[in-house]
């Protein structure tokens, strides 16, 4: 069997035994990549040569030490291109390394290539790159989600073991759940976003998209921590996540909000997600119905905050120290405007424009600042449920993977796609999508579980319980 | 269906973008509909409520000058350099 078809952490024991070789696992990618690569286009940049030469040196008393893992192409590591899947940033070299990459590199791992993405990771569908759009293996025809679409399909279409990705609105979850693999979102503060290409940084978050949850867990143990680069970062010392599995979710108190159950909504989706609660409580679980009454205003929230956030941080991209500038420029207006629009895509441009507007004079009180107050009332929200509960369940997307080029003219139905994984990132707590069920055309359903801020433990604990009892996990994607 | 509060050209030109013709009247209805979705936001009471700012709480360091990008890798990306300087257009005639 191909290496490339095991998990992380089988291949750990395998590496530790000197049953197998690093540059075997790499070799054995390669190949997997070769025959499929082409197809799904998860990819953005594969450098064979450094990743087989890192794969020898690689040091294999380390936790990760000689894993080749890929990185959503928004990641800094040093020498490397870091493109966000955008024209702004052709030709741009990372002068140094992110910390979650450096935390990675020190744990030992092999960088072997970098994953496409939404262009500056403002999209769902991984349609707005523009180095073009990466397809699911489960249906070439359809979206791998997005905006770390690239991590997902990689991982799940067996041409990556494990792979970085970032989380803003729901961007390593769903599509995870629509690729049919697991992708954490830890608890905003957990992992240093040191390096990160920052969209909304009271929202972005690194977090691992891997085949197994004992997989995430590893790779979450390693990237967590303090960072003095990233005054955001908890001052509580990493953890080693999933140590001791204990496969029992008895006694847990999972709450069902009422509202990620709407009318109208997938049916596949939702028998799915009710089947692995029931599954839940006949393991011992008790189930409860809760409510996050501020639900529906989410989307609403989100559009303005981390518009506003990505207008700000986004204003760096000049054409004046780095990346695509504009050949020609008149004068320093031109220079900014024309670098601008020509390096910019459409996605990125509507919520620059957008996030400017909600920040402008004579409208930040009703939109921004409004919007900051709802999300302290949906913070609040969150606490009020995790008082009674100890986790909550839900689906991770309202739908399956739906087709290419179906939503790219609706901007606003795209949008409310992020339904359910949004007010996670907007109240700043843990969340995990998990596959727990297939449609009858064989496209992944995804589970997700949220954990109060910092609750990850419990919450990988209950997730790695219901993967192992179940074999989704196992099942591979056609191509 | 636009917003008459979002004059997408004036907003543009604040985030310096130049946008095309056809970007204009395009973003202008896109970002109407977003926008109406948006306005159910004004329903919900938030007398007294605090805007959240995370993080919980701010840390701050010492004014401690520590190592950082060499100047080489600084510029390492620039479109155009010399002397140790990036190269700009004129800005002041």
């Amino acid at each position: 069997m191909s290496l490339a078809h095991e998990t992380v952490a089988s291949l750990r024991r395998r590496l530790a035994k000197k049953e197998i070789k690093s540059r075997e696992i790499v070799t054995d990618l390669l190949k997997e990549i070769d025959a499929r690569e082409k197809t799904i286009h998860a990819y953005t940049h594969i450098d064979r040569e450094t990743a087989l030469k890192a794969a020898d040196e690689a040091d294999l008393s380390r936790p990760l030490g000689g894993v080749p893992i890929a990185l959503k192409d928004n990641l800094n590591a040093n020498g490397d291109p870091c493109t966000c899947s955008s024209k702004i940033l052709e030709g741009y070299k990372a002068p140094y390394d992110a910390t979650a990459v450096a935390r990675l590199r020190q744990a030992g791992a092999v960088f072997l290539g970098r994953t496409n993405m939404d262009e500056f990771a403002m999209g769902s569908s991984t349609e707005n790159s523009a180095l073009g759009v990466t397809r699911n293996p489960w249906d070439s025809s359809r979206i791998p989600g997005g905006s770390s679409g690239g991590s997902a399909a990689a991982v799940a279409g067996r041409i990556a073991l494990a792979a970085l990705g970032s989380d803003t609105g729901g961007s390593i979850r769903q599509p995870a759940a629509l690729c049919g693999c697991v992708g954490l979102k830890p608890t905003y503060g957990r992992i240093s976003r040191y390096g990160l290409v920052a969209f909304a940084s009271s929202l972005d978050q690194v977090g691992p998209l891997t085949r197994t949850v004992e997989d995430s867990a590893l790779l979450l143990s390693s990237l967590a921590g303090h960072d003095p680069r990233d005054n955001t970062t908890d001052s509580r010392s990493a953890e080693s996540f999933l140590a001791k599995p204990t496969h029992s979710v008895k006694g847990l108190k999972v709450g069902l909000p009422k509202e990620y159950f709407i009318p109208g909504m997938d049916a596949e989706t939702e028998q799915a997600v009710r089947a692995a609660a029931d599954w839940f409580q006949k393991n011992g679980a008790e189930i409860k119905e809760v409510s996050l009454p501020l639900t529906p205003s989410a989307i609403a929230v989100y559009y303005i905050l981390a518009t506003a956030e990505a207008s700000a941080n986004l204003a760096r991209f000049d054409g004046v120290r780095y990346g695509r500038r504009a050949a020609d420029p008149k004068d320093v207006l031109d220079l900014y405007q024309r670098t601008r629009e020509e390096g910019f895509g459409p996605e990125v441009k509507r919520r620059i424009i957008l996030g400017t507007f909600v920040l402008s004079a004579g409208y930040t009180d009703a939109y921004y600042r409004k919007a900051q107050k709802v999300r302290g009332l949906i913070r609040q929200d969150f606490e009020k449920a995790f008082q009674g509960c100890d986790l909550l369940l839900t689906p991770t997307s309202p739908e399956p993977a739906f087709k290419l080029g179906e939503r790219t003219q609706d901007p606003l139905k795209m949008y409310l796609a992020d339904v359910f994984t949004i007010s996670v990132n907007l109240a700043g707590t843990c969340g995990i999508s998990l596959p727990c069920g297939f449609t009858k055309s064989n496209l992944p359903i995804g589970l997700q579980l949220i954990g109060p801020r910092f609750g990850e433990e419990k919450m990988l604990q209950a997730a790695h319980a219901y993967e192992q009892s179940h074999d989704f996990w196992r099942r591979m994607p056609p191509i | 269906m636009s917003s008459p509060k979002l004059n997408v050209s004036d907003v543009a030109t604040l985030a310096r973008l130049a946008l095309t013709k056809e970007e204009t009247e395009k973003f202008t209805a896109q970002l109407g509909q977003v926008l109406s979705h948006m306005e159910a936001l004004a329903k919900i009471p938030t007398d007294n409520v605090p805007e959240v700012h995370p993080p919980d709480h701010p840390v701050l360091r010492q004014d401690i000058p520590s190592p950082s990008l060499s100047l080489e890798s600084a510029l390492s990306n620039a479109p155009a350099q010399a002397n140790d300087l990036i190269v700009v257009p004129k800005i002041v005639e």
